[in-house]
């Protein structure tokens, strides 16, 4: 038993250390690029940047789109969130509270979103709307398309809740006179409430992150956090200014971590299994 | 009856299911027909073999294919490999267990355009990877590591992102494997080895499915890590379909779409399978 | 039939006015363009942060909002033309590549015919004429950036056949991009056009003309060895910077707008070899469904005055697209400035590209 502690120990130290290096190193030379003054390059012969201002700072929160970016992925990912949930709560409800032949079936075909890889989606839903002529509605358009490619997630999740949804509690407050509101909140909700949390969640950081539909689509004119990164940090890019960005996004980011890590300790099973 | 419930089903099913279906039907079935010359933009459609014919008589078209593989394969297997000790290990929570945890899955929400950024940064011709391996004398000179052809990099940052996903799915997985089993496996002189191959991976199998499949899919199709860090002398199929999306040629642009969601699916049924008949000795 | 014909005649009275801003003077034009419209929105896909900032300048002296989104090159013209059919569209002003007017339907532009009278605009680049739609705001060059610590101006490689014995003698101290950004692609293209007798001025391809490029696949593929290919424009300037390569393909107002903000170093020098790089520059239309245009004729003629262009060639290093600027400040002089090569003609580059990567890249 001691042994095994100190192994967990070392294990942990070892990894920390890791860790440490991976993240530690980078940002520090991040931070470095970001303060970069234009007035002189930074080349490897110098250890540290000859001249450091936070002009590159300024810059880069007056004249990128940073303030879109953020304005636009910021509401985009809330709205889908929750338009995502109104969606597949119906088909969660069916999949978890009835049996019927074919529910095998559709439970697979619920994934099919995950199997088209989303440049393919994007570039073809793309085509889609300039055939329609739809092409300048952009934020509707990455809209529906983030729900729908969300929706595997959010139908897996809600429909393990609806199973654990128990008869005997619905009929029981059912039998005592509930009104269905009331009978919704007990035995539904205390099932149900990790189920849409972990939904919600989930669509929202997928959504924060995915790319492919919101550059393809999106451009030009409309921009999120990750077309912003690409524009800057892709192949063409300046690496003072990209650092700052780099910088910057790192707050919201570590904000939703936390998040996360509580969200995740009180949620578990029903997330981290996605066994349907 | 049977009529109103089977009709209150599929009213259920529509706005989720029906969505699907309708919206990736569609996608699917422009990628198609574009790739046998419908729906063009521009002049005439119709149908044609030309555009398959010309581009798998390409070079640049099946080294796309074997590359996008090899990078979607080894980043499956690879993050899988690595998140299972971990997710064995964070099986019992033990002081600070929480912090490696949290560690762990922060690449989750680093963006992975970022992370090549940095990752850029450090290994760069006179990065501090460079000057570290001159200065103890490993290496000679510095070296060109960055868009290596082996894509090695890009690997170590798909490993680097994808592996703390298959924590998330493997913990749950492994949490639910009661101990009772594992004691009783140890106890009938089962090595480490022996306990994983034998009872923790076949009841872990689904989670291991899913992370696999996932994961493939999702480094089959890269385009971001790619484009900066990739090597410059093979294109992955995301980025062969973008190359000629961007001339306008949609039909070019369909079959090496197509093709992507062929292998996909392939892809996905054989490492299902396979994980299921090495581990489970059985395909149900 | 009548009703049609009825209801046709008034969406054209309807519609006339918007676009005929010729019957007003450039006094109302100003008028407008300040207290109806108040912004203009500009596609330009390169240097968006740099544009937000320099047009500040145009906002101060109007009081006109500028607005640039980010976008790629064809996307932006894709856009252009995706919503050429409705009555207003998002585009102002669409900033785009000379070589792409010609495949452009030119009446999706309004006439430029309005702008106050000045002789020194340039609206006719590298053989291909704006007509009056079209009006040079950039001038650009591509050609090889060097770092004089390691090479002698009189050791610069001026042919293919020096670029070989120059990577002979130096293994991987040359690279050039063939993706993202035309730098890589007009210096490889520039010896295949030397090594052949093929017409690169000529749009037309075929499997014949292609042929007549053997020589110069044959050149690139013996050498492979010797040379590096970098991501992009922006990864060949950066390597140049910290010292790996001893020349880099690039485009001279890339390189002297990242000196200026000090990306790279500025000791860093640039050429045109004498077999002749591409060259040209950029065109700014104004859209006929242009959702603000008084206010985007006000912009171009901003644009393309000739303090505005002495302006770009002291900040970005472009050659000034108007006769009366200053062009002091450009990283190469008038003389070598002969040396432009008009851009190789679509689809034969297209065609061109495609064999390059097909039988150079793929051969790696």
């Amino acid at each position: 038993m001691i042994a095994l502690h100190q192994l967990n120990r070392g294990l942990m130290i070892a990894l920390i250390l890791i860790c440490a290096l991976w993240l530690a190193i980078p940002f520090t030379y991040a931070v470095l690029w970001s303060l970069v003054d234009p007035a002189e390059p930074w080349t490897p012969d110098n250890l540290l940047p000859p001249v450091m201002s936070f002009y590159r700072w300024e810059f880069a929160w007056q004249n990128s789109l940073l303030q879109p970016a953020l304005l636009n992925s910021y509401t985009l990912a809330p709205t889908a969130a929750v338009m995502t949930l109104i969606l597949a709560t119906p088909t969660a409800f069916a999949l978890g509270r009835y049996d019927f032949p074919g529910k095998e079936t559709a439970k697979l075909v619920a994934l099919l979103p995950l199997v088209v890889p989303g440049f393919v989606t994007a570039i073809f839903f793309t085509s889609l709307l300039y055939q329609l002529g739809l092409a300048q509605y952009r934020f509707f358009a990455i809209l529906l398309a983030h729900c729908i490619l969300f929706l595997p997630f959010a139908i897996r999740i809600l429909t393990v809740s609806f199973e654990q949804v128990r008869q005997d509690h619905i009929d029981a407050a059912r039998d005592l006179g509930a009104h269905p509101f009331a009978r919704f909140q007990v035995a539904y909700w205390p099932a149900l409430k990790p189920g849409v949390m972990a939904t919600l969640l989930i669509v929202f950081i997928q959504s924060i992150e995915e790319f492919a539909i919101a550059y393809i689509v999106g451009q030009p004119g409309f921009v999120t956090v990750p077309t912003l990164l690409y524009s800057s940090l892709g192949q063409d890019f300046n690496r003072p200014n990209a650092a700052v960005l780099s910088l910057i996004l790192l707050v919201p980011n570590v904000i939703l971590m936390l998040i996360l890590e509580r969200f995740l300790k009180s949620a578990n099973p029903a997330l981290a299994s996605g066994k349907g | 009856m049977r009529l109103g419930r089977t009709a209150t089903i599929l009213l259920l099913l529509t706005p989720g299911i029906g969505l699907i279906v309708f919206f990736i039907g569609a996608v699917i079935y422009i990628a198609i027909a574009q790739s046998f010359g419908y729906y063009n933009l521009l002049g005439e459609s119709g149908y044609s073999l030309e555009f398959w014919e010309t581009l798998t008589g390409r070079k640049a078209y099946a080294r796309s294919v074997r590359y996008s593989l090899y990078v979607g394969f080894w980043s499956a297997i690879l993050s899988v490999a690595l998140a299972y000790p971990l997710a064995l290990w964070l099986r019992k929570p033990f002081t600070g267990s929480l912090t490696v945890s949290a560690i762990l899955k922060a690449p989750l929400l680093v963006h992975g355009i970022v992370a090549a950024f940095l990752f850029l940064n450090v290994i760069s011709f006179h990065g501090i990877l460079n000057q570290f391996m001159v200065w103890t004398g490993i290496f000679d000179e510095p070296r060109r590591l960055q868009n290596d052809d082996n894509a090695i990099g890009l690997l170590f940052l798909q490993v680097w992102k994808n592996m703390p996903f298959a924590l998330l799915l493997l913990t749950g997985a492994v949490q639910a494997i009661s101990d009772d089993v594992l004691h009783a496996a140890q106890d009938l002189g089962a090595g480490a080895w022996a306990r994983f191959r034998k009872v923790i991976a076949p009841l872990s199998v689904s989670a291991m499915q899913a992370a696999l499949i996932i994961i493939f899919i999702g480094a089959l199709a890269d385009f971001t890590f790619q484009t900066t860090i990739g090597p410059t002398n093979r294109q992955s199929l995301a980025q062969y379909m973008t190359f000629f999306k961007e001339r306008g040629r949609w039909n070019d642009a369909a079959v090496v779409g197509v093709t992507l969601m062929a292998l996909s699916l392939v892809g996905a049924i054989v490492l299902a399978a396979a994980a299921r008949l090495i581990f489970r000795g059985r395909l149900r | 039939m009548l009703k049609k014909l009825l209801s046709a005649t008034a969406l054209v009275a309807l519609t006339t006015p918007a676009f005929a801003g010729g019957h007003l003077s450039w006094e109302q034009m100003t008028e407008k363009a300040q207290n109806e419209e108040g912004e203009v929105t500009w596609f330009v896909w390169y240097f968006e942060d740099r544009f937000r900032e320099f047009t500040q300048q145009f906002t101060d002296a109007t009081g006109i909002k500028v607005i640039i989104p980010d976008g790629d090159h064809s996307t932006n013209i894709d856009k252009m033309i995706a919503e050429s059919g409705r009555e207003t569209g998002d585009i102002d002003v669409l900033a785009y590549g000379v070589d792409m007017l010609p495949t452009i339907d030119n009446a999706l532009f309004m006439s430029l015919a309005n702008l106050p009278e000045d002789a020194g605009r340039i609206s006719d680049l590298v053989g291909i004429d704006g007509g009056d739609v079209a009006l040079a705001y950039w001038g650009n060059q591509t050609g090889i950036a060097y770092d004089p610590a390691k090479i002698a101006d009189e050791d610069l490689p001026q042919t293919p056949e020096d670029f070989a014995a120059f990577w002979t003698a130096n293994p991987g101290a040359m690279g050039f991009n063939y993706e993202n950004g035309g730098s890589g692609p007009s210096f490889y293209m520039n010896i295949l056009r030397t090594l052949s007798d093929v017409d690169f001025n000529d749009g037309e391809t075929s499997p014949e003309k292609l042929a007549g490029i053997d020589g110069g696949i044959a050149f690139f593929n013996e050498h492979a060895e010797n040379y590096e290919i970098t991501a992009s424009n922006a990864d060949s300037l950066t390597r140049l910077s910290n010292g790996e390569f001893t020349m880099v393909a690039a485009w001279e107002d890339h390189m002297a707008g990242l000196q200026n903000i000090g990306e790279i170093r500025d000791d860093l020098k640039f050429y045109i070899p004498e077999m002749g790089m591409f060259g040209g520059g950029n065109y700014v239309s104004i859209p006929k469904n242009a959702p603000h245009p008084a206010a985007a004729q006000l912009f171009v003629d901003w644009l393309t005055s000739a303090e505005v262009q002495t302006m770009f060639n002291q900040q970005f290093g472009t050659a000034p697209m108007h006769a009366e600027a200053d062009d002091s400040a450009a990283l190469v002089s008038n003389a070598m400035r002969e040396r432009q090569m008009p851009w190789a003609k679509k689809p034969f580059r297209d065609a061109v590209e495609e064999r390059f990567i097909e039988d150079v890249i793929q051969e790696r």
